[in-house]
């Protein structure tokens, strides 16, 4: 199905993902960068993005990594300088990086372990939102959040999740009537993909894999670049010139609710 | 005997809350705003108010705000930890420690405005929180109905949580369809009505209490 190339979608484009080494984000930057985007993978890891930029590149596409701990705002700032410093612009920031490892459990269990969850989405979504902003301006750019079905349907297991997930959306629909005015367009992605974290979450519960095939009716599990990227492509594009404040569930249909 | 009714917010709204339910003949305890950041307090707070009422069978949080509208891009980190992420963990640290004093029958309601869903300009940070509030209480609704405890929502005018600066929800091209926002005693109406047997069977629910301006979906 993949191609290495689209149809110039995103010529001249120039897109930052934080958390883009694996899974989603990765979907995401590869799937920008076939369609002619400049990408940053912005990354705690290095030794994980790296490779990632490279095999981008041995591809011929334009791709850069940077490390950058979403929990800091300094290096959320450094990315977005060194950016436009290397690219010259910044047309689309995707801020799909998550950490902070909350085991799944009830609410009364939950203890500061999900603070790293909620530094990583609301804090980061904050930061990311103030420093992209000037240059998101200067390009009529915009700024994807990720969201979960997990966030609207309630979720009887990830209560810490499911809350920072919602909360995006609420961000992201403020947002856009802030920045409406400015030209950027501010959406959200709620997508279920095969990623490394799914791949964890399959080992953990052997039966979810078949409960959330069930559900969709698709009748499978998205693919992180031919299934997710093409979504944040689309928010990208001057497809979606009119699209803002939305969220786009990529999940196969596994969630109705909107 | 009266519904035993903890209430938890800041500001004049509150006040004139709890004495509405009062009037409905609720036994009302109140716990600070302030003391749910950090959860030990919540838990000393709600532990010494549940004692006081000897159970709980009604939990209110209302959602406060700043008065005063800011661009997002204007907001300091403070501005944005104190409207987003405090209420965000005080909620938490509330149903926390207010879940032992919680039984068969017992309600959790928290109170938010419309923009929760549809957004807020100038009010971002109070829109996030609201939206993960109104996630946590499904949540709290899907792993305590087995217990026979339900968790529901009211989401109120922002005009009425957060100020005459905050714009109607969603940007609508109307007014309230009963020509007004509402007011304390319209919350404590639908908060009592939650709290009655016959309520029961609405949990994860958000009922929107706005005077007809939030129409979806």
């Amino acid at each position: 199905m993949s191609t290495d190339r689209g149809v110039g979608l995103l010529d001249g484009r120039v897109a930052l993902i934080t958390g883009g080494a694996a899974g989603i984000g990765l979907g995401i930057a590869t799937a920008m960068a076939r369609e002619g985007a400049a990408v940053v993978l912005a990354v705690r890891r290095t030794e994980n993005g790296g490779p990632a930029a490279e095999a981008l590149r041995s591809g011929g596409h334009r791709a850069l990594c940077i490390r950058c701990d979403v929990t800091s705002r300094d290096d959320l700032e450094a990315a977005v300088a060194a950016t436009v410093g290397d690219f010259g612009r910044l047309d689309c920031f995707v801020h799909n990086a998550v950490g902070g490892n909350v085991a799944p459990g009830p609410i009364e269990g939950m203890d500061d372990g999900w603070l790293g969850l909620l530094a990583t989405t609301v804090r980061a979504s904050f930061d990311a939102a103030q420093v992209s902003h000037p240059h998101l301006a200067d390009a009529g750019g915009s700024f994807i959040l990720m969201a979960s079905a997990a966030g609207m349907e309630g979720s009887a297991n990830l209560p810490a999740y499911a809350m920072v997930k919602a909360s995006q959306r609420a961000l992201a629909k403020s947002l856009s009537r802030e920045w409406g005015p400015y030209g950027i367009r501010v959406n959200c992605i709620a997508p279920v993909a095969r990623t490394p974290a799914m791949d964890r979450a399959y080992r953990a519960n052997p039966n979810l894999e078949e409960q959330l095939v069930g559900r969709t009716p698709l009748q499978r599990i998205g693919d992180p670049t031919d299934d997710i990227g093409p979504v944040a492509v689309f928010l990208a594009s001057d497809l979606a010139r009119f699209v803002t404040g939305q969220t786009i569930v990529a999940d196969g249909g596994g969630f109705l609710g909107l | 005997m009266g519904t035993r009714t903890l209430v938890c917010g800041a500001g004049g709204l509150t006040y004139e809350l709890v004495d509405r339910l009062r009037e409905r003949g609720h036994l009302v305890e109140g716990v600070a705003t302030a003391s749910l950041v950090v959860r030990a307090d919540a838990g000393t707070a709600v532990d010494a108010a549940a004692d006081a009422l000897g159970a709980l069978d009604l939990v209110v949080h209302v959602l406060g705000s700043p008065g005063h509208p800011t661009p997002l891009v204007d907001l300091s980190t403070d501005e944005w930890v104190a409207a987003c992420e405090e209420p965000m963990v005080g909620a938490l640290h509330l149903l926390q420690a207010c879940r032992p004093h919680l039984g068969p029958g017992s309600r959790v309601v928290h109170v938010v405005p419309t923009s929760a869903m549809g957004g807020a300009p100038g009010f971002a940070a109070t829109a996030t929180a609201a939206e993960g509030i109104r996630a946590l209480n499904k949540s709290a609704a899907r792993q305590w109905g087995a217990d026979g405890i339900t968790a529901t929502v009211v989401a109120a005018a922002p005009e009425l949580l957060i100020g005459p600066a905050a714009n109607s929800a969603g940007g609508a091209l109307t007014g309230p369809a009963l020509g007004r926002t509402g007011g304390a005693e319209d919350l404590a109406g639908i908060i009592d009505t939650l709290a009655s047997p016959d309520a029961a069977f609405t949990t994860g629910s958000t009922i929107v209490a706005d005077g007809g301006t939030w129409m979806a979906p």
